[in-house]
């Protein structure tokens, strides 16, 4: 007895005195190093643009890859990244870019403009299955070359002039044309190098490891552990290297907001995707220099099953709509500092804001309930509120429901579905109402507005209308953006006053950066840009 | 646990001196009392109950205890001892049907496989292994993703991971005592498997099977709470402990209360369980009485 | 002995089998692919990856293919993460999980037995409640909570340990095997306990003692050996359970192990990964099952007997 005892006080006091000397963190070591610690949201699919969707994906792609222009992130200012000039033809489509001399594969192959050629052909190649695909539309015949309606690509709107200079041709005039050519789908791919571990069509081949590794931005693949680490180091090859003053940058998966945020305050990482919005009062209340809250181009909303009754009914829909107090959700309810949303487009994206809205008005919210047969919800049929189990997404319908029952006096039954399930029900318009979200892809309300035409892939509700249709095919013609900003207008007012959605609140994201992390900038779709970023060790407190 | 008031009910004045000498203990006592309080509770909550479990208050929002809300509220303002309270139903629901479930099937298994050893003992083990071979975490992941999480199916798959074990130990057990004495007396008695599976072997080996009784039933609550923590736990706005603990962990350092009033009434329940399970055991010992 | 090992090999082959089966039918009925995703995927996206993957065909095709596979020892590829091999995602995740697992099982070896036995000398004394109520802690918390509280206390507010990663600072391997560990010490706890009690009042102990063997040499030789019986019979599972269970600490860790892959892959409807982890854990199991199983008959000489004379 006396020597278990013996050992449980040895193991204890080995315990202690192990953890007992004053370590230095990551965080510190990686200052001195100018090495920044990241936690990525969830492991990677893969590296390949061409493959992947998330932004989990993205914020390692952005390092790795450089699109043929850059958004300054906090002005969204287009500025010359691969092309160091470009021009526009006058009716907006034609643009000619030029190809900096310096641009260079991370191999030390030269970057030219056939690269883009063969980069967007491969995108569109349909055997691959690129869900970007569509990104490349606005491209001249990019979609009939897709669809097979084309054979040869020498038809699509790219051209290699030169090795220096590419002209690309434009289906429409597109005035976000710009901003998409810094998303991740439109990055230049090596080629040589794909085709060195397959055909150009086949997905997931061996290409993206760090050994095979070629790409052409700041920073290059050095390690791809699964569940572990990514870790990205300076590629002496950019045109730019002598302005990147980070050495490697390492991101860990962790799937969990609030182990992250421990993390970081273990000083294991420099920042993370997403603080959670309950932790968000004590970094603000203390005001500290490390919390970044910046509005998203993004917003959170619930879909109407707009077939069934008695949700085909848009007086039911605007009644249960005009119920929601989505100023006391976001005050009470989500806490990360959200915008209520009265309408689908977030404020003020280059100048558009929506003129209609979805008011907050409980009593015409009663008044139309009774006049669509359900006085006081007497008679209104029991149906489902259904959301995916996260804490958020749960606090949120448990407010609404108790909205719903106090104004209305309509009783709803909440069902959470693991995630999978739940888009396989969303898919397939299984349910009644749903929980839903939408982050714009470029900033321009056409990406919001997209959703919603017949039998658009992401609407989901059922619900169409022709002249809404119309106004969104009007506004992709049209030659100006007085004239675009009007049609887009008309159009969501229809869906203001059709309601088969009920936004609910515009996202904004709380983030920790460590202040010991320079030039981290905001940007309305949240794009990691890591160039410019280094790394000031701070004094010990 | 019914089964061992069933057990001791119909026994001979073995077992009465072991109720007799169970109620001197004092600490099972106090677990027995507590468990009763618990149970009462359960079963009282829709009466006694301050406010509904559903009931919200957003601009109150999560606030600390207080004399109008004694164990606090959530983040949206829900009082924390009714949902508590309705918490303990389903707790202590899933903990005694599922454990009481496992409990049959895992003793008579083993027991039967111990004594009659050989040819059935290997089959019947085998059984226990290929279920043992089965990650019945992901399986009951992939049951309630497939069917929803329903309480029914909570009960079947926990009650069907749980026998297991104690069908191993029983056998275990068993193996260990069947050479003894008084079980090869009882053979050559003439008594038949059966009377002496449950006349000798079963009695004697009380002791493990309730000291792994009293660690299945705290077992049991704590995988629906792994459940919650997963999100495949139970509907909300109901509430489990299990759920209320997974809450309140995200929020540990924000709002403590909401991880230590739940927290307090599953360890009470499961210390109580462990208190009166020992005193059980030491009850039933039918050794300890030569002394 | 050896013919006692080869048969249970032989006997788990249909046990594996009957995993196989069982979790690919149960998988594929799972509602959503593994393909879905917010964004709506383009129906004809969707058909290329099918056909790429053959979901496109009959259940039982696919069935038997994957069979066909399995028997070169082939998992597949990951679904989730396409370039890897669902092998290569085993080989990558399962040293940490096991390397997790073994720590906590000695952690819980050391622990646990050390109260049990303690307790077990007097009961109903104070030296019996507490360690049993500090052992009864190990139960009460679920790991998804002691794992946070620790982490806080000793990462956060003390700044000792690490809070995150497996090997690659130092001592941030201590925390993650305490949490998985502490619930396994507490179930060895009460179990060794009860079976020294048991033992301890049998009479062949009496006897030891009447003789005046010393009270160290009865517990230890004597009374420990068969009071270790039940606690090997609890510890092949519980190996077992522990590696598969390791999920909630991997993940509140951030060790890239077998654990957190497995459970994601769940959710995530990535098929193979499921089924390449079931079935190395099903076959990890019978293992762990047969090694206790061998040890029990070590231990207990009367068990070796049956086997060798019965068999």
């Amino acid at each position: 007895m006396k020597y278990s005892l013996h050992i449980f006080l040895i193991f204890i006091s080995l315990l202690v005195l192990s953890a007992c000397e004053k370590r230095k963190t990551l965080v510190e070591i990686g200052n001195e190093q100018q090495v920044l610690h990241v936690g990525n949201p969830d492991e990677i699919a893969d590296v390949d643009p061409h493959t992947t969707t998330g932004s989990t994906e993205h914020n390692v792609q952005t390092a790795l890859f450089e699109g043929l222009v850059v958004q300054e992130p906090e002005t969204l200012e287009i500025k010359p990244a691969v092309a160091d000039t470009w021009s526009v033809s006058d009716d907006g489509k034609i643009y000619r870019f030029h190809i900096r001399d310096t641009a260079k594969w991370s191999n030390g192959d030269k970057l030219v403009a056939k690269d883009f050629v063969d980069t967007w052909h491969r995108a569109l190649l349909p055997a691959l299955g690129n869900q970007w695909a569509s990104y490349l539309f606005v491209i001249k015949n990019a979609e009939a070359f897709y669809k097979g309606e084309l054979k040869d690509f020498n038809d699509v709107g790219v051209k290699a002039l030169s090795d220096q200079d590419l002209e690309i041709t434009l289906a429409n005039n597109t005035p976000y044309f710009l901003q998409l050519l810094n998303h991740n789908s439109m990055y230049p791919l090596h080629t040589k190098t794909i085709l060195k571990f397959g055909a150009i069509d086949e997905r997931s081949t061996l290409w993206t490891r760090a050994e095979n590794f070629v790409g052409n931005g700041p920073f290059m693949l050095n390690e791809w552990t699964p569940q572990k680490l990514i870790s990205v180091v300076k590629n002496p090859n950019y045109w730019d290297v002598q302005n990147v003053r980070l050495n490697e940058i390492r991101f860990y998966p962790i799937q969990s907001e609030v182990n992250a945020e421990r993390s970081y305050r273990a000083g294991q990482v420099h920042l993370f995707d997403k603080l959670p919005a309950e932790k968000v009062s004590s970094y603000s209340d203390k005001k500290d220099p490390a919390l970044r809250t910046f509005q998203m181009y993004g917003t959170y909303f619930y879909r109407f099953n707009t077939t069934i009754k008695p949700l085909n009914d848009v007086r039911v829909r605007k009644a249960l709509a005009y119920a929601l107090d989505r100023e006391s959700l976001v005050k009470n309810v989500t806490g990360g500092g959200e915008l209520a949303a009265y309408t689908l487009t977030p404020p003020n994206a280059y100048g558009y804001t929506s003129n209609t809205k979805i008011p907050y008005d409980p009593n015409r919210a009663k008044a139309l309930l009774a006049e669509a047969g359900y006085p006081n919800g007497l008679g209104f049929p029991k149906f489902k509120l259904l959301y995916n189990t996260t804490e958020v997404h749960q606090k949120i319908a448990l407010a609404i429901q108790e909205m719903w029952k106090k104004s209305l006096g309509i009783e709803i039954q909440l069902e959470n579905q693991e995630w999978k399930t739940f888009l396989e029900n969303q898919r397939t318009m299984n349910y009644q109402i749903c929980r839903s979200s939408w982050v714009g892809d470029y900033v321009d309300p056409d990406t919001f507005l997209q959703l919603f035409i017949t039998d658009g892939g992401n609407n989901e509700t059922g619900w169409s209308n022709p002249v809404y249709d119309q106004l969104i095919k009007n506004a992709a013609s049209a030659t100006n953006e007085a004239e675009r900003f009007e049609y887009f207008q008309q159009a969501e007012k229809i869906l203001n006053d059709e309601v088969p959605i009920i936004p609910i609140y515009t996202y904004v994201r709380n983030r920790l950066v460590s202040p010991s992390v320079k030039n981290w900038k905001n940007h309305l779709q949240d794009f990691w840009v890591y160039k410019d970023l280094y790394l000031e060790p701070q004094a010990t407190k | 646990m019914t089964e061992f008031k069933i057990n001791i009910e119909k026994g001979t004045s073995l077992t009465h001196d072991a109720f007799m000498r169970l109620r001197k203990n004092n600490m099972a006592m106090i677990g027995l009392c507590i468990l009763i309080f618990f149970i009462a509770i359960a079963l009282l909550t829709p009466l006694i109950a301050p406010y509904t479990y559903e009931g919200q208050n957003l601009e109150l929002g999560a606030t600390p205890p207080s004399a109008l809300h004694w164990l606090g509220t959530d983040v949206l303002g829900r009082d924390q001892l009714t949902r508590i309270m309705y918490g303990s139903r389903v707790s202590l629901m899933v903990g005694f049907i599922a454990t009481a479930v496992a409990l049959l099937i895992g003793v008579l298994w083993g027991a039967i496989a111990g004594f009659l050893g050989g040819r059935v003992d290997a089959i019947m083990m085998r059984i226990v292994d290929a279920l043992y071979a089965l990650p019945f975490t992901i399986f009951i992941i992939l049951l309630t993703v497939i069917f929803g999480s329903s309480m029914l199916l909570l009960f079947l798959a926990i009650g069907a991971v749980e026998w297991l074990t104690m069908a191993r130990i029983v056998r275990g057990q068993v193996l260990t005592i069947k050479g003894q004495e008084f079980v090869e007396a009882a053979i050559t008695m003439g008594l038949s498997p059966w009377q002496i599976i449950t006349r000798h072997l079963i009695p004697n080996v009380l002791g493990p099977i309730i000291v792994y009784t009293t660690l299945t039933i705290p077992s049991v609550i704590l995988l629906e709470s792994f459940l919650s923590f997963l999100g495949l736990g139970i509907q909300p706005p109901q509430s489990s402990w299990g759920s209320l603990i997974s809450g309140g962990t995200e929020t540990m350092e924000e709002y403590p209360w909401l991880l230590i009033f739940p927290g307090l009434a599953l360890s009470l329940t499961l210390f109580s369980l462990n208190f009166l399970g020992d005193g059980l055991r030491d009850a039933l010992d039918p050794r300890a009485s030569k002394d | 002995m050896f013919l006692f090992i080869l048969k249970r090999i032989l006997q788990s082959a249909p046990v594996l089998l009957l995993v196989t089966a069982v979790t690919f039918f149960m998988i594929h009925a799972a509602p959503g692919g593994p393909f879905s995703q917010e964004r709506a995927v383009p129906p004809e996206v969707i058909k290329r990856l099918n056909e790429r993957y053959h979901l496109d065909e009959p259940i039982w095709q696919q069935f038997v293919g994957y069979l066909g596979h399995l028997l070169h020892g082939d998992f597949g590829p990951s679904f989730k993460y396409p370039t890897h091999t669902v092998n290569d995602l085993i080989a990558a995740g399962f040293p940490a999980t096991f390397e997790l697992a073994l720590y906590a099982t000695l952690f819980a070896l050391v622990i646990g037995l050390t109260a049990g036995i303690i307790a077990s000398l007097k009961p109903n004394s104070l030296q019996d409640y507490v360690p049993m109520s500090a052992a009864m802690l190990g139960i009460c918390l679920p790991s998804f909570v002691l794992g946070p509280i620790l982490l806080l206390v000793f990462g956060i507010w003390l700044q000792w340990l690490p809070v995150a990663g497996w090997g690659q600072i130092a001592g941030d391997k201590i925390l993650p095997s305490i949490t998985l560990g502490a619930a396994y010490a507490a179930y060895i706890a009460r179990i060794s306990r009860g079976s020294m009690l048991e033992i301890l009042s049998q009479d062949y102990i009496r006897t030891a003692r009447a003789k005046g063997l010393s009270n160290a040499r009865i517990i230890f030789v004597h009374a420990l050996r068969g009071a270790i019986t039940p606690v090997i019979s609890f510890l092949g599972p519980a190996i077992a359970g522990l590696l598969a269970g390791s999920f909630v600490v991997e993940t509140i860790f951030q060790i890239p192990g077998l654990g957190r892959f497995y459970v994601q892959a769940a959710f995530n409807r990535d098929y193979t990964m499921i089924m390449g982890c079931t079935i190395f854990f099903a076959f990890l199991i019978v293992v762990f099952n047969l090694l206790a199983d061998v040890l029990l008959v070590l231990l207990n000489p009367k068990v070796r007997q049956e086997v060798s004379g019965g068999h």
